[in-house]
């Protein structure tokens, strides 16, 4: 069951104040029980602010919580201090945490959790959050495994909390317009789509460093390394270059990957694929390659074809198409080309330039976003479920994740050039066994999901 | 024309020895005209051996003296005495040279051919100088550095008419014959993309082949006493010796002495795509890569090349891929079977043949053999050995075949050029082949060729 459905459904048991403001006053007995005895969040009428805490708040969530102080900011958790200097300054008010748990602990006005920590914290910090009924926005790609985004979203689903993954671009007319398009027909069944990006940005296809430098006081590294094996510090891994390091991030493809193939997931209702294949510039058991390309089949779905999904970093793309005129630019930064049998979409236009203008808009179905974080606010005080909610925001997740197991296979995959057979149900790659270590990762002791 | 169709008048007034011993006494006087007068190289008989020099012999070039060893290597020439050691031992009695400029000059009268397997940005300054002094080349692949020499190897090999060779032996084989003689026999119907991948030059972070992606390392090494570095150069502009970042074999990856992971192996791979589509110059191409400088290639690379009809056959794209990257596993190919780290996929209307072979596998059962069409190869170093003695061209002379190989495949690395590279968003690159010229953006054109270093010239 979805989780606005629950919502839904036990709007009734658990009224909010909103409602007891404009109903009778017999119902106001309920308003009185203490949440945690009927489980599930806070309910935050519109007219109130939701008390937010941020998790991991230096880099990205540092804009998150901007997007988001309209609302009480009420704690900021980090494990650099001074990377989250400057937040920590802008929110003057708010109590200041190295470690999350003692953080939710101790701060029991908190509605909701922004996170924004590297890849290998996501699911240990959303899940604690989701566990203590608080509403979470947590920033892509959700998890740093296939099986924490699928506990995720389970937890979050049960819990009843609204969730938003930092997939800002899900909310844009572009990936509006995308779907229209396609669902409009304009270029017929689509059997072919690619996307590509050009980071990495941060050095990749390397090896550990040897030597053992000091941990910096303003650093706690062992809360940084969270449920990650241990490994001593060093800082080619922080701030922001984790993400080529397969023990804190995702690559290339989890960096941007949830941001990318969203409007593909919506505009071609994608669900799991049957297969993957990757090849790349060399990956080894520690870092993402410079650049990958990798291949998804997605069977048939509601009267659409199957569909071959690509995706390419590191520089690489398709073939400028020979629909594009000369001059009009056609750039490795991010790009989605999709190929119907009637024509060819670059973004949300539709290709050449002068059937696009003959074509003109699509006819609108779908509402348009009051905004990223808007939407989860709203959500968050009762309203519909935000467009990246983990119900959604799960299995695009996942797919992304299941990439980064074919490039892990590495060499062996490579050399063979197979493909993985992927079971997404049971989250299991059916043909090479070995592959699936890579769908959960063990954690270090003393963390738990 | 090809370059054992020599005209009539040549052909009488340059009478080999062969053609003497057979003929009437009355054409006799003409075999005693000095050869310099007529010009043109010494005619050798079947019977006679070769006198060949080795330019270059330390690496694949020592491969390739042994190649042609039944015939007289007479000198041998490398800038680099410690690399060379080896095939220096091996053949004590050639005389051994650093400077090819000074090996030609002291050893014209002795030398009726030389094996050129210098680091690329040397081949076209030795194969030229010794193609005009009338010996026959063979070169290792891919033919030059730029567009420009390539197109300069071929018009000087025809005007000279020596025998030529590249060194891209696979074109020699069974299996080349087999891609043509299968796409010649509509196995697959009309071909429309063809894939070409190679692994190099990485093939996994732990097991490259040279680097790329690298900037020019700071710092200076003492020159060892075995290597005239200045020679090494040759033609490029000057820099510092760094131990092992340049010689030997990791020049590839170098703007100024390489051609990338493309010009390593795509005159290897593209020779069949090139036989079996009849493919002359392309009239686009683009590409995509990893970060690029002025100073390596990208760690991977596609390239796509557009080919116009030619004769019965349909437009072409030609997809190169290379630093590890593929073309998708195509449904054709078996479950459990290799979509190996190099190949060829050719895809037709009608089918799709990997390498050699139909896919799927039952399918080049059904199939069996094409009808043979194409003559088989004595041996690719064997034809050129017979061309020099009078027989027909070799399969991949400069001016048939492998001048235009040479010069597409360098006009791909023109696209990865990072000066050109946020203008090639906008555009694929027009090709005009006859005229040697990108007609859309002019400035790409300063690739097709570099200026030598002062003392070096063609």
């Amino acid at each position: 069951m979805k989780s606005w459905a629950k919502s839904d459904e036990e709007q009734d048991k658990k009224i909010t104040r909103r409602d007891f403001m404009g109903a009778a006053g017999a119902v106001a007995a309920f308003t009185i029980v203490p949440s945690h005895v009927l489980g599930g969040p806070r309910r935050v009428p519109p007219s109130e602010k939701l008390n937010i805490a941020g998790v991991g708040i230096g880099g990205r969530g540092a804009g998150d919580l901007d997007e988001v102080g309209s609302e009480n900011i009420v704690a900021l958790c980090d494990v650099d201090d001074r990377y989250a200097a400057g937040v920590f300054k802008r929110y003057p008010n708010a109590k200041k945490y190295h470690d999350f748990r003692r953080m939710l602990d101790n701060e029991k006005n908190i509605d909701a959790v922004v996170i924004a920590t590297p890849d290998h914290a996501h699911a240990v910090v959303a899940m604690a959050a989701i566990k203590m009924g608080k509403h979470v926005y947590c920033e892509k790609p959700l998890a740093h495994s296939i099986y924490e985004v699928r506990k995720l979203t389970e937890a979050a689903r049960e819990a009843g909390v609204a969730t938003q993954l930092g997939n800002q671009g899900q909310a844009s007319e572009e990936t509006r317009l995308a779907c229209e398009f396609i669902w409009d027909g304009a270029i017929g069944p689509v059997r072919e789509v690619h996307s590509w990006c050009n980071r990495p940005i941060s050095p990749r296809g390397i090896d550990r460093p040897k030597e053992t430098p000091p941990v910096p006081d303003t650093l706690n590294w062992d809360l940084w390394l969270g449920p990650a094996p241990q490994r001593p510090y060093h800082p080619c891994y922080l701030p922001f270059s984790w993400r080529g390091w397969w023990d804190f991030g995702t690559g290339v493809l989890g960096d941007i990957g949830c941001h990318q193939l969203v409007s593909i997931f919506r505009a071609l209702k994608l669900g799991y694929p049957t297969s993957v294949e990757a090849c790349s510039s060399g990956v080894n058991s520690e870092t993402a390659p410079l650049a990958s390309i990798i291949r998804y089949d997605f069977p048939a779905r509601e009267g659409m074809p199957p569909v071959k999904l690509t995706w390419y970093d590191g520089g690489l793309m398709p073939a400028r198409p020979e629909e594009l005129e000369e001059g009009l630019r056609f750039g490795n930064a991010d790009e989605n080309l999709y190929i119907g049998d009637k024509g060819k979409m670059l973004g949300h236009r539709l290709l050449p330039e002068a059937r696009s203008k003959e074509y003109g808009r699509p006819p609108r179905v779908l509402p348009r976003s009051p905004g990223h974080h808007k939407e989860w606010i709203n959500a968050c005080k009762g309203g519909e479920p935000a467009g990246s909610n983990f119900d959604l925001a799960g299995p695009l997740t996942e797919v992304v994740l299941l990439g980064n197991v074919a490039l892990r296979m590495g060499q062996q995959l490579y050399e063979k050039g197979l493909k993985l057979y992927y079971d997404g149900p049971n989250m299991k790659v059916t043909n090479l066994p070995e592959a699936n270590k890579y769908i959960r990762n063990e954690y270090r002791e003393g963390w738990t999901l | 024309m090809k370059d054992n169709e020599k005209p009539k008048q040549t052909k009488n007034s340059k009478l080999s020895r062969r053609d003497f011993m057979g003929a009437a006494a009355a054409v006799a006087a003409f075999t005693i005209v000095p050869r310099h007068v007529l010009g043109g190289p010494r005619q050798i008989p079947p019977s006679e051996k070769v006198n060949i020099a080795g330019i270059g012999v330390g690496g694949r070039g020592g491969g390739d003296i042994e190649a042609v060893s039944s015939q007289n290597i007479v000198a041998l020439c490398d800038v680099d005495w410690r690399q060379a050691a080896g095939t220096f031992r091996r053949h004590p009695n050639a005389r051994k040279y650093k400077d090819f400029r000074e090996m030609l000059e002291k050893e014209d009268k002795n030398i009726d051919a030389v094996v050129v397997a210098t680091p690329d940005h040397v081949h076209a300054p030795a194969s030229i100088m010794a193609m005009k002094m009338d010996k026959h080349v063979y070169c290792e692949k891919p033919l030059t550095h730029s567009v420009y020499e390539a197109r300069l190897m071929a018009e000087t090999a025809r005007e000279h008419k020596v025998a030529t060779q590249m060194g891209n032996q696979g074109q020699a084989s069974e299996e080349t014959r087999l891609m043509c003689e299968t796409i010649w026999d509509g196995a697959i119907g009309q071909v429309r993309d063809v894939y070409v991948w190679t692994d190099r030059p990485l093939n996994g972070i732990n097991k490259w082949y040279w680097p790329q992606g690298i900037d020019r390392p700071k710092g200076e090494d003492p020159v060892p006493d075995t290597l005239d570095w200045d020679l090494w150069i040759g033609p490029a502009p000057k820099r510092p010796y760094v131990e092992r970042v340049y010689s030997p074999f990791v020049w590839r990856g170098w703007w100024d002495f390489g051609t990338g992971a493309l010009g390593d192996i795509g005159c290897h791979s593209l020779d069949p795509v090139f036989r079996a589509l009849k493919l002359g110059h392309p009239t686009s191409v683009e590409a995509c890569c990893t970060l690029v400088n002025d100073e390596t290639y990208p760690v991977a690379s596609r390239i796509t090349y557009e080919f116009p009809a030619r004769g019965e056959m349909a437009p072409v794209r030609v997809h190169w891929y290379d630093g590890g990257m593929k073309p998708p596993r195509p449904l054709e190919l078996e479950a459990g079977r290799n979509w190996d780290t190099n190949g060829t996929l050719f895809v037709g209307d009608d089918g799709m043949m990997l390498g050699n072979r139909l896919i799927p596998e039952s399918r080049q059962r059904e199939y069996g053999k094409p009808p043979q069409k194409l003559e088989r190869s004595p041996g690719h170093h064997q034809e050129w050995i017979d061309a020099c003695k009078g027989g027909k061209p070799a399969g991949s002379n400069f001016p048939n075949h492998a001048g235009l190989l040479a010069q597409v495949v360098l006009l791909g690395n023109v696209c990865l050029r990072p000066a050109i590279k946020e203008k090639m968003t906008q555009i694929k690159l027009l090709w005009d082949g006859d005229a040697m010229k990108v007609t859309n953006l002019p400035e790409a054109n300063q690739y097709l060729h570099r200026e030598y270093r002062q003392g070096w010239s063609l």
